[in-house]
């Protein structure tokens, strides 16, 4: 059976997905994803979870709310107002802007592909 | 872990689940955590009020967007609480019904103006907004977790709500002055939203030591002074005389703190004004509303919703 791995770098960190490994069990899973994932990567923790408890949203469900025009909901739609007097607020914004761009690129090659 | 420890290693993101921590510190973290989801919820419930208010449809649609991040917050911060292992979401939930749960002052007044949105919307959020950018550095790494999320929303709502406050006080005459008036009534509200002054805050100490904390009130109340009244200012609101603002030495501002009603504070935070009893109220009634909903998303996790367990 196949075991995802999530690795977390150092404390406070988010566990990320290293890859997967082949075991019978979580005992040797864990055991073959610290030999395989750990051995030489910085490692604080690592999640292993069977393969078939993970559920999956594919790229064309994750984008459903994405078709439509929902600027109302960005930071960067207010463009009247002045962000820079909070650092908060202004780094929200750049975030903001920052994920909007990666979704216009994705929707732009999409368009390129149809 | 002993308490000692804990105070020696405190630091941003530095604990977790997989860390033995002591009773003291869960404790702490858990009524620190659940009363900032309480707040999302209660703030959510409040502003959804204002999405009927709304003069125009892009404020409208705003405004759901923002309700809707709000109770997103809620069930973030639930699971981050959860993951100190002193109380279930449903607990939390249960208390926050039965008028046991705490939250945010200025959550117990109830609105029923348009005029009040940007002093919640763009005052109020903003200052939360100061607070949890200072929490993505708090020692329990679910809650900086969720912080970092729910920091990269809030920009949008405090930007929309001073875009309120701007297009309002570009208003009529009379639409400026019931502006300012409304103003007036919040302000005060808005200075207690920070809480007392180090000296009488009780939580404020251990909070800080074990790094739940990493700026005290006070702080984070003059921070919030230097950037906001500027911006109130901008917009053209008057700074009411009382509460009385001083500068200090150093040039920053801050409020003279007789000058509040903390009576009036303390009953709010014992659940025990007239509002209180009303917002609680009336989210209890939609929890026990929708109580078919979970009631049935139960019944069917307990049938036939698991996926077949992996064999270990």
């Amino acid at each position: 059976m196949i075991w995802e791995v999530f690795r977390q770098e150092a404390p406070g960190d988010y566990h990320e997905h290293v890859g997967n490994v082949h075991a019978p069990d979580r005992e040797m899973a864990k055991l073959f994803a610290r030999i395989q994932h750990a051995r030489r990567m910085q490692t604080n923790s690592l999640w292993v979870t069977p393969r078939e408890e993970i559920g999956e949203v594919s790229a064309e469900d994750a984008a459903f709310d994405g078709r439509t025009d929902k600027s109302y909901r960005w930071a960067m739609t207010y463009n009247e107002i002045d962000a820079s007097f909070a650092e908060e607020v202004a780094d929200s914004e750049s975030e903001q802007r920052e994920a909007a761009r990666k979704r216009r690129e994705a929707l732009r090659d999409e368009g390129n592909e149809a | 872990m002993d308490l000692e420890t804990v105070r020696k290693r405190a630091g941003p993101r530095e604990f977790g689940p997989a860390d033995d921590m002591p009773e003291r510190y869960r404790t702490a973290a858990t009524r620190m955590i659940q009363f900032h989801a309480n707040s999302e919820v209660m703030g959510g419930y409040l502003d959804k009020t204002f999405t009927r208010k709304a003069p125009s449809l892009d404020r409208k649609l705003a405004n759901t967007a923002k309700v809707q991040d709000e109770i997103g917050h809620a069930q973030l911060l639930y699971r981050a609480a959860e993951t100190l292992g002193v109380k279930t979401r449903a607990e939390m939930l249960e208390e926050l019904a039965n008028g046991d749960g705490k939250f945010l002052n200025c959550f117990h007044y109830p609105v029923d103006s348009w005029y009040e949105a940007p002093m919640i919307d763009f005052f109020v959020d903003g200052g939360a907004m100061r607070r949890q950018a200072t929490l993505k550095s708090t020692s329990w790494t679910p809650y900086a977790h969720a912080m970092d999320k729910i920091c990269f929303e809030e920009g949008f709502h405090v930007k929309h709500g001073e875009s309120i406050l701007r297009e309002l006080m570009n208003g009529s005459k009379a639409t400026q002055e019931r502006t300012q008036e409304t103003f007036d009534e919040w302000w005060p509200r808005i200075l207690q939203f920070f809480g007392p002054t180090n000296d009488e805050s009780v939580h404020d100490d251990f909070g800080r030591a074990v790094g739940l904390k990493t700026v005290t009130n006070d702080e984070l109340r003059n921070s919030f002074l230097n950037m906001y009244i500027p911006k109130a200012e901008k917009h053209g609101l008057e700074i009411p005389e009382y509460p009385r603002i001083y500068e200090r030495d150093d040039g920053t501002m801050a409020v003279r703190e007789d000058d509040l009603d903390w009576d009036e504070f303390r009953t709010i935070s014992r659940n025990e004004y007239e509002g209180s009893h009303e917002q609680i109220g009336s989210r209890r009634r939609r929890q026990e509303a929708v109580d078919w909903v979970r009631k049935s998303l139960d019944s069917w996790e307990s049938s036939a919703g698991t996926t077949p367990r992996a064999a270990d």
